[in-house]
């Protein structure tokens, strides 16, 4: 079983309007693996993230969950959870309220719903704030408990669109930990949407480096770093990178 | 294909629904009133010389009343958007109170005053007759100055106001400010409100009713035609001149969009107190002389009889009041009650809506929902009356002759302003929750009532209110369609004014006046409250000005002193005005506390709005050998070296903590080891080290150092601080600390406005450079990138880094200069310095063997 792809994407094609946004996109994710999807604005990437939980629709490939076609099932009935850079909390429900709505919609009981809401506010560290407005609290916070919302319903893919990039270097840093944290102690595939270099670096175990519209490198970032495959990825990703990060995949073999 | 997946489906059926509503109770009336038109009734309208004669008095009394009308607003608007008082609010509600009551009443009160017999003449024995041209204009001027002044006061709300500034620094006066600025920027707003003065004015016929006497005017002659002889036709061939201006001002306003980006902007130079006392007086005056037509009906209701017995008594309200008198209103207040209620409700549902599938979905019929809702305003209501006339004509019984037909009538005439209310709501909403709810498998039905409704509770008691006020007040839209029993209080008026019962139309008057003030006020209010209520409390994210900035810091660091504004101005000099009225607007917004004994406390949502100016940080570069200064650099860092017992660096990091400023990264390389010493006494700092500072310029401290770089002072490690006040817990924008020199040798700052332009090293009249900057967060991320772009250039690790953001990558900042005195931070050059400072080196031997 383990050898099975978390998720596979085949042959993903998109235009808007005539305009080709994404071209031949495949790739195989395997399960519990923290996947960056590296490139700079505008080339394409919150679109493929929307097209994985479904909320565009892809004009040609298919995507494949645990071996299952899931290309046409609604973006709720996908077992995936998205992490969006705005955090778009409601602003008029408490933090605890915001993360339950969801569980209110799907109608389960009230002890469970309870249940699962003090858990990830407990997971994410925010359980003192529960009763707080999301207007209140500070973007980082704000962050955690859009990542609790997503993860009350227990998705076992959660796709993150540049979820920091609204936030302070510092609090980048250590929110950067506790995702990868979180993905430790919750062995959840997850799929982040950056621009960072850094970020992909410190954090993923495969990094789809993507330019013009298509994957110009799919590899670990040791890899990427030793092997660039070409150009693009030697000059605009590899050679930005920091100096403690180089050093960092310069000792490892 | 499109996005099979988003619901487009139910969205496009409510669009089409809504479509077919408006269209069915607004263009189809229009159009089976085109059909309706015969020759004959063009051949008669045509011919009529009193038609032409209509034209041109209408003409006439709207131009004139227009141009006043605008002017007066535009000198109404411009001052009270500028003068510095308490109380503004209460002025706004003044200056539109007419817009409470219906035109007839204002009609009522031009007549009272100026007509024979009259207030006027009562009093001073001025004798006009009280109807015709001058009565016409001034009571149009009246109804119209409203709708003219919000227009324009919002327009100078939302005016960039830094050009001001810029004239006030060149020495130009404000009334050439005002031609030269003012009125070209207004220029957009000043038609749209001749525009909207005119068609009021123009289609109005509750004011001529009044005081028009033998001046007929267009309304007038299509009310004759329709109500007098009933023919309808010719009704419906004066009513197509009259869309005529209000389809010009239509299409006018869907052409030019409103382009302000919608945030309020401040003034920086403040009003002289003449300026100030001038404004106040003039809006004082015009709220008057507003009030004043409203005064003489509310006077009117309580006497005998006008005006020859002018004795007080309550008598008129007692008999409006009882049920069995032959002039009891309470039918027809309970009349315009339930049309104003379920006018409020429904159509506050339907705009609410409408703008929700025209902003928020995807379906298809946006666009024309979108048009055929703002398209309502620029139907009159005589117009649409008639419409209503011939549409429903069979359907007597059970629409046509009902309070439904008025509700109806009500909803569409006044449908644009709220639902205009309702876009603008939510398209300031985040746009995301909708595929949010998507992903988390939240319908958008629950959505829509659990996020959207909540999140824009306040803008529905705003339309709400809007469309019962304008409801109680109209006469134009429903006059047509009622009859006896379902006649609402407005339309009664002119049933007493075709009796000349002028006691009981002021009477009605008085309490449309008093029931829409208390609509008005009661409704701002709940709208506030449940907003706060809502949000918790509601997050401002009010930028503060810099003068607000200095006021506020100022504050700060005086914490718990008494103070008076006299000082806090010296402090922060500013002149005594602007500091009155940043306290001022400080007070009103919750952001200060003044107690009895004049301390000055600032809020928690005070220290909030300083919060992104706070200092995050603080770098030093340490990394140097200090040639200069051997021997004793070569036992010691020059930032270690002790000066009269005190180690240099601990007089920036005592100054540093004093403003609790503990997040302190040093770059070190020259024997970084003794570095270490300092976390006894400051245990906070970190080190970063620089591996290639003997082999490059300081450059590499700040490569080492680049990605901490984010709203933190960057700081020399070998500045001797005598005075700590140089470092602030708060910043405005991006410095350099200097001093101002006649003449210097060393490294100066040339200006060019506020702004480093050129550094240099030695120079006259220019800015002595001190070794402490500060870098606000988008000046910090541009120095990331351009400090890695220079390293990694030719000859890259050679440069000073000072000079990547003032030379090299110039263009990308602008950096200020931030004063101070030359003696506060010393530098000491060299070690003959040393020992000049402090003697005790005098016979210093180095332990260091070369
Ligand atoms: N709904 C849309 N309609 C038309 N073009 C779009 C739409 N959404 C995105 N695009 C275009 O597709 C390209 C990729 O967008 P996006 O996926 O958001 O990029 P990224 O997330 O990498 O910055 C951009 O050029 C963008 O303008
Ligand atoms: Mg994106």
């Amino acid at each position: 079983m383990d050898n099975l792809n978390k998720i596979s994407v085949v042959n993903i094609n998109k235009k808007y309007n005539g305009q080709i946004i994404l071209e031949d996109i495949s790739f195989d994710i395997k399960s519990g693996e923290f996947i960056s999807i590296l490139g700079s604005s505008g080339c394409g990437k919150t679109t493929l993230l929307k097209i994985l939980i479904g909320i565009e629709k892809s004009d040609t490939g298919s995507i494949l969950k645990d071996g299952e076609e899931i290309t046409n099932k609604k973006p709720s009935e996908r077992g995936m959870g998205l992490v969006f850079q705005n955090y778009a909390l409601f602003p008029n429900m408490n933090v605890w309220n915001n993360v339950a709505y969801a569980l209110k919609a799907q109608r389960l009981p009230k002890e469970e719903i309870k249940q699962r809401v003090d858990d990830v506010l407990a997971i994410v560290g925010l359980s003192e704030f529960a009763l707080k407005k999301p207007g209140k609290m500070s973007g980082g916070q704000q962050q955690r408990v859009a990542i609790a919302r997503t993860l009350a319903l227990n998705p076992d893919i959660i796709l993150f669109d540049e979820p920091m990039a609204a936030l302070d270097a510092d609090i980048r840093m250590s929110l950067r930990k506790e995702i990868k944290e979180l993905q430790k102690k919750l062995n959840k595939t997850m799929i982040y949407v950056t621009h960072d270099q850094e970020e992909a670096f410190s954090m993923s175990d495969r990094i789809i480096v993507m330019n013009d519209n298509h994957i110009v490198q799919y590899d670990t970032p040791n890899n990427i770093y030793k092997h660039p495959q070409n150009d693009f990825v030697k000059k605009f990703v590899v050679n930005h990178l920091d100096e403690k990060a180089k050093a960092i995949l310069d000792s490892t073999k | 294909m499109k996005n099979v997946l988003k619901k487009t489906k139910p969205s496009l059926y409510l669009q089409i629904g809504l479509f077919i509503i408006l269209f069915i109770f607004l263009i189809l009336p229009l159009i089976v009133m085109l059909f309706k038109v015969n020759g004959n009734d063009f051949g008669f309208v045509f011919k009529d010389n009193n038609f032409y004669k209509a034209i041109g008095n209408s003409l006439i009394y709207t131009s004139i009343g227009t141009i006043i009308s605008v002017v007066l607003a535009t000198i109404a608007a411009y001052f009270l958007s500028r003068i510095q008082v308490k109380g503004k609010k209460w002025l706004v509600i003044l200056l539109t109170l007419p817009m409470l009551i219906p035109t007839i009443s204002i009609g009522l009160g031009v007549r009272t005053l100026f007509g024979v017999g009259g207030f006027l003449d009562q009093m001073f024995g001025l004798k006009f007759d009280g109807l015709g041209f001058f009565d016409l204009i001034i009571g149009s001027v009246v109804f119209s100055f409203p709708v003219a002044f919000l227009l324009i006061y919002d327009a100078f709300l939302y005016e960039d106001r830094s050009v001001y500034d810029a004239a006030n620094t060149l020495g130009i006066k404000r009334l050439r400010t005002f031609f030269g600025i003012t009125i070209p920027y207004l220029k957009t707003t000043l038609i749209s409100a001749f525009f909207a003065s005119f068609t009021l004015i123009f289609a109005d016929y509750g004011l001529p009713m009044e005081v028009a006497g033998k001046v007929k005017t267009l309304p007038m002659y299509l009310y004759e035609q329709v109500l007098s002889s009933f023919k309808y036709g010719r009704g419906a061939v004066i009513s197509l001149v009259l869309l005529l201006p209000a389809i010009v001002a239509f299409v006018f306003d869907v052409l030019n969009k409103d382009t302000s980006d919608g945030t309020a902007k401040k003034e920086n130079i403040a009003p002289s107190k003449a300026f100030n006392i001038t404004g106040l007086v003039i809006n004082i005056f015009m709220a008057v002389v507003l009030f004043i037509p409203s005064l003489a009906f509310i006077v009117i209701s309580f006497v005998k009889r006008f005006p020859s017995d002018m004795t007080f008594t309550f008598e008129n309200y007692v008999n409006a009041f009882s049920p069995y008198s032959t002039v009891s209103i309470v039918d027809f207040l309970i009349n315009s009650l339930v049309i104003s209620l379920f006018a409020g409700i429904f159509g506050t549902i339907v705009a609410y809506t409408a703008a929700y599938t025209s902003v928020r979905t995807s379906g298809k019929m946006a666009k024309p929902l979108h048009l055929i809702s703002i398209a309502t305003l620029a139907v009159p209501g005589l117009v649409l009356g008639i419409g209503y006339v011939f549409l429903f004509a069979d359907t007597t019984g059970w629409f046509a002759g009902t309070i439904t037909i008025l509700i109806v009538v009500n909803i569409i005439h006044y449908f644009s302003s709220p639902y205009l209310m309702a876009k603008n709501a939510f398209d300031k909403i985040n746009k995301n929750y909708e595929t949010v709810a998507d992903t988390l498998g939240i319908s958008h039905v629950s959505l829509f009532f659990k996020v959207m409704v909540p999140n824009t509770i306040g803008t529905l008691v705003q339309m709400f209110s809007y469309l019962f006020i304008n409801s109680m007040i109209t006469i134009s839209a429903v006059s047509f369609l009622c009859t006896y029993t379902t006649q609402p209080l407005a339309v009664s008026i002119t049933t007493y004014e075709a009796q000349a019962i002028w006691e009981m139309e002021s009477v009605i008057s008085s309490l449309i006046l008093l029931i829409n003030f208390g609509a008005k006020i009661g409704f701002d209010y709940l709208s506030k409250w449940l907003e706060k209520l809502n949000k918790g409390k509601v997050e401002t994210k009010m930028e503060l000005t810099r003068n607000q900035f200095s006021f506020l810091t100022y504050l700060d660091d005086h914490n718990k002193k008494p103070l008076n504004q006299r000082q806090i101005a010296d402090g922060i000099t500013l002149s005594l005005g602007t500091t009155n009225k940043i306290l001022n607007e400080f007070i009103e917004n919750d952001v200060i506390i003044v107690h009895k004994n004049k301390t000055i406390e600032i809020t928690e949502k005070g220290y909030k709005l300083l919060e992104p100016y706070k200092v995050r940080k603080a770098i030093v570069i340490a990394a140097g050998f200090g040639s200069r200064m051997a021997p004793v650099t070569l036992d010691t860092p020059k930032p270690l070296v002790k000066v009269n017992g005190v180690r240099i660096i601990d007089t920036l990091l005592d100054a540093l903590y004093a403003k609790d400023i503990t997040n302190i990264t040093i770059i070190v390389g020259y024997k970084k080891e003794q570095f270490k010493q300092l976390l006894e006494k400051y245990p906070t700092i970190k080190f970063i080290e620089n591996p290639i500072y003997n082999e490059s310029n300081n450059i590499s401290s700040m490569y080492a150092a680049k990605d901490i770089i984010d709203r933190c002072y960057i700081c020399e490690a070998d500045l001797v601080i005598s005075n700590p006040s140089v470092i602030t817990k708060y910043q405005y924008s991006s410095n350099y600390l200097g001093a101002h020199v006649s003449e210097t040798d060393d490294w100066c700052f040339f200006k060019k406005g506020n702004y480093i332009d050129r550094v240099a090293v030695g120079g006259e009249d220019c800015w002595h450079m001190i070794g402490i900057s500060y870098w606000n967060e988008k000046d910090s991320m541009k120095l990331r990138e351009d400090i890695v772009k220079v390293f990694n250039s030719r000859g890259g690790k050679e440069k000073y880094w000072d000079n990547v953001p003032l030379t090299i990558c110039k263009k990308d900042f602008k950096i200020e200069v931030r004063e101070c005195k030359k003696k506060y931070v010393t530098e000491i050059d060299n070690f003959s310095e040393l020992i000049i400072i402090d003697p005790s080196y005098k016979d210093y031997k180095s332990k260091t063997e070369f």
